[in-house]
């Protein structure tokens, strides 16, 4: 017999015993929003304006530490590579907030802060260099070449917004970005890291991706 | 094999060129070094490149014998000149070739322009030499304003050689910082960066931009310059030169920067006029060509300053040339904050301008060399040809020629030293 | 706005039509080059500070030759190698700008390729530094320079197939332009729905839940600039 099932179906509550998530069931999966978009599933469909997992002071204490000593890949490719150099150094300093060793290694970065215009051709390294950086990983996309091709927009070479080869946690508008817009973003780089809030393992990989319009014969 | 003689000393390699590291193998009763022929690095040996050799120079340089291996250095390492590639042939410690690889910043800015009025073209030149921004809008408003038959008002051009300097005290301060970050000297770069960011200041009360000002128009420029920038204008001149003599402190008579670079690197002029490397470059190998004063643009005819040159050719000379720079674009400050003129500083120019067809070329001494716009203009409200000759990256052509016979390490001192910007380099 | 027009005299009325940097010593070097290399160029012309010779494309490296080595020609520098395309059945043209000690003045050489087969003499034993400008012309181009030791892509990825800046290369968005002109609904107003701002969707915030300071019903409604100026 044809059993009417709701589209929705609220998790059983979990008694808190210590192992598992604590799920709390009033909310959790019970959203419009999520049923309009079709998220209730994605994994990150469940943290809408909820944590999932009531963290215990370890982990906050190790997010809190991940936060205040994230590692930037030196990734200056173009003009915001220098105002990034500017928020470095002595009057716009990073360096209070732990981000002071730029490293050259992708093995040893968290953040990769994607400065400057991203090309077709340097789009392969910057993959690379991204897939070579171990977990937890974020990206912020500084300037608007990254964001969305910015004032490149019509290139034939440029990448239309580093979003297209990489998730991205954070975009910092601006041409270039004052240090301080910088620094703006990297506060909001905390705040995700001390929530969780990352994209890198929600990201699925399309491929390199460029407009296709009917009638194209480009 | 006969026994070697310990009295026989077969010197490092580092000391000897191939020829004579071979006949000094034979006097010892070694075997001689080369047995092979070269063999061309494919894609199953070496990784790179990937493909057969489409050139004779792209055969010769991946061509590997006995000893040799390829180095790849970036696009992304920790130099700082951006996003460039090197691939470095090596036999043990020392160069043997280099073949830059470009393009990794390839924005189709000619192209871009073709299609944008005017002044739209003026705001997308912008990001090419983005330490000296105002020299990339400078070339083509001149040529601009040749097609269409104005000229600028005097304070505009004022305006105009007053950023442009500033510009390039800030720009060779860099390269002062950038030439010992790259030689491992964190402090400098501070230095400099506390310089650029007081000029940079400045530069944003006039624009309300850090770096890439929309500051230039045909016909003039967009903003004026008041009494209280001026004032703040002499406060900064009042200790400039402080600043800059703290930083030259540290490394113009630093042993280890001394000897990382005297000698290192030396260009002759002869060459350098061959391979069209302009500006601080050329003039540090003892060519005295400045742009401002061989074709005269703008006021640099009213003002005084002498062409300066250094001998030798090296990176140390090329270094001494941009401090040499600095002072004097600090004394041209000096003389334009003396003689600026009251006045208008944008002609009357329509939104879109349509010159009548034409072509003209204009050139300016930017901080890295001769900068210059080749445009073409056939009546309608975007350019024709829209063409930039960026100095970075006719300079760039040097390496191969600087580099062989000297240690890995001091690629990038000698690529620091020719101060190449690698939006220029790759438009 | 009249508080804001800033008073810009005319360019006529500022008095200074383009100075003219060198009218009269470039007759020196149009004389010098019609009596020496006459037959070489097919055209001689002169601007206020360039003067323009052009040529087709096989006699271009000799003219050159003999432009940089003549002791009272002596261009030595050269400053910049260009190239041009002038359409689909026109022809491309590279450009070099040269410059001695001895002449005011750039000197063009304007140099006819044609676009079928476009082919021109190297310039690279003359000047080492036109390597990387004759590159950047085959990238972008696709003239060939023959002889060249090393002629292979330098900007784009060394598979890309197509020459950027030729003017049948058309960028994506070019309405006017492409074949795929007006395809984007966004080009042709006629796709738009204009229906589904009828209803307003989104949530607006009364000013005192985003402002700290003011206490709710501190500006009534009606007496701000927003309101006065929205007509009613």
């Amino acid at each position: 017999m044809a059993v009417d099932r709701p589209t929705t179906t609220s998790p059983e509550p979990v008694p808190p015993s210590g192992n598992g998530p604590i799920v709390i069931p009033d909310q959790a999966g019970d959203d419009s929003l999520l049923r309009q978009f079709g998220m209730e599933e994605h994994p990150q469909g469940g943290f809408h304006g909820l944590l999932e997992v009531i963290p215990t002071k370890a982990d906050y204490i190790l997010d809190l530490i991940r936060a205040n000593s994230l590692w930037p890949l030196l990734s200056g490719l173009s003009c915001c590579a220098i105002e990034m150099m500017s928020t470095a150094t002595s009057v716009n300093d990073i360096d209070r907030f732990g981000m002071f060793p730029f490293r050259a290694s992708p093995r040893q970065a968290d953040v990769l802060i994607v400065a400057g215009t991203l090309t077709t051709k340097m789009a392969g390294p910057l993959v690379r260099l991204w897939e070579q950086m171990p977990e937890p990983k974020w990206c912020v996309a500084m300037g608007t070449c990254t964001t969305s091709g910015g004032r490149f927009k019509r290139s034939y070479s440029v990448v239309q917004g580093v979003d297209r080869v990489m998730p991205v946690d954070v975009y910092v508008p601006g041409c270039p970005p004052r240090p301080e817009g910088l620094i703006y973003g990297m506060m909001k780089l905390h705040e995700l890291v001390k929530q969780r809030r990352g994209q890198w393992s929600t990201f699925v990989d399309r491929g390199p991706q460029r407009t296709r319009w009917e009638g194209d014969v480009r | 094999m006969t026994k070697v003689d310990p009295e026989t000393r077969i010197p490092d390699p580092i000391e000897l060129d191939r020829v004579e590291e071979e006949r000094l193998r034979a006097v010892a009763g070694l075997t001689p070094v080369r047995t092979r022929t070269g063999e061309y690095a494919g894609f199953d040996q070496v990784g790179i490149p990937d493909r057969p050799p489409q050139t004779e120079r792209e055969r010769e340089v991946y061509t590997l014998e006995e000893g040799e291996m390829l180095v790849n250095m970036g696009p992304q390492h920790p130099s700082t000149h951006g996003v460039m590639r090197l691939v470095v042939k090596v036999r043990g410690e020392i160069i043997v070739d280099i073949d830059p690889v470009l393009g990794y910043l390839h924005r189709g800015i000619e192209k871009l322009c073709e299609n944008a009025t005017y002044t739209t073209v003026l705001t997308y030149v912008d990001p090419m030499d983005y330490l000296a921004t105002m020299n990339n809008e400078h070339a083509p408003a001149i040529a601009f304003e040749k097609l269409y038959g104005i000229q600028p008002p005097k304070r505009a051009e004022y305006n105009r050689a007053l950023v442009v300097e500033l510009e390039r005290v800030s720009s060779h301060g860099l390269m002062m910082g950038f030439l010992a970050l790259d030689m491992g000297g964190i402090t400098p770069i501070l230095y400099a960066f506390i310089n650029r960011d007081e000029i940079v200041d400045l530069l944003s009360a006039i624009s309300g931009q850090r770096m890439l000002f929309n500051f230039f128009r045909v016909g003039g420029v967009n903003f004026d310059t008041n009494d209280e920038f001026f004032s703040r204008l002499g406060t900064w001149r009042g200790k400039v030169l402080k600043n800059i003599e703290m930083n030259e402190r540290l490394i113009t008579d630093n042993e280890i920067f001394r000897s990382r670079t005297i000698d290192m690197g030396t260009l002759t002029g002869r060459d350098a006029i061959s391979l069209g490397v302009t500006g601080p470059n050329l003039r540090a190998s003892g060519v005295p060509f400045d742009v401002r004063k061989a074709q005269p643009y703008s006021i640099y005819n009213e003002l005084e300053f002498d062409v300066i040159t250094q001998t030798g050719g090296d990176s140390y000379a090329r270094y001494l040339q941009r401090i040499a720079e600095i002072k004097q674009s600090i004394h041209l400050i000096d003389q334009i904050i003396d003689k600026m003129p009251h006045g208008p500083v944008q002609a009357q120019v329509p939104g879109i301008i349509r010159p009548k067809p034409g072509r003209a070329y204009a050139a300016i001494e930017s901080p890295r060399g001769l900068y210059s716009v080749y445009a073409i203009s056939d009546g309608g409200p975007n350019p024709y040809r829209f063409r930039m000759r960026d100095p970075s990256f006719i300079s760039l052509q040097a390496m191969p020629k600087l580099m062989p016979g000297r240690l890995v390490a001091d690629t990038m001192a000698i690529m620091a030293s020719l101060d190449p910007v690698m939006g220029g380099v790759d438009k | 706005m009249e508080h804001l027009r800033r008073p810009r005299p005319a360019a006529h009325a500022l008095g200074r039509r383009r100075a003219l940097t060198t009218p009269v010593a470039a007759g020196a070097l149009v004389r010098l080059l019609d009596e020496r290399l006459g037959s070489d160029f097919r055209d001689l012309w002169t601007d206020e500070d360039t003067v323009e010779v052009q040529v087709e494309s096989p006699r271009a490296h000799d003219l050159l030759r003999t432009l940089r080595d003549d002791p009272d020609l002596a261009f030595f520098m050269l400053a910049d190698a260009a190239a041009v395309d002038y359409g689909v059945g026109e022809r491309f043209e590279v450009v070099y700008h040269l410059y001695s000690w001895k002449h005011p003045g750039w000197l063009r050489v304007r140099a006819r390729v044609d676009r079928a087969d476009p082919r021109i003499p190297t310039i690279t034993d003359l000047w080492e530094g036109a390597m990387f400008h004759e590159r950047e012309m085959y990238d972008m181009m696709g003239i060939v320079f023959e002889g060249n030791r090393d002629l292979r892509r330098i900007y784009m990825s060394p598979d890309y197939r197509s020459f950027p800046q030729r003017r049948d290369f058309v960028l994506p968005d070019d309405a006017a332009d492409s074949p795929a002109a007006g395809v984007n609904p966004l080009e042709r107003p006629e796709t738009w729905d204009l229906t589904r701002f009828n209803q307003a969707v989104g949530v607006t915030y009364p000013t005192s839940e985003l402002r700290d300071d003011a206490p709710s019903g501190a500006v009534e409604d009606g007496a701000s600039l927003a309101d006065k100026s929205r007509r009613r």
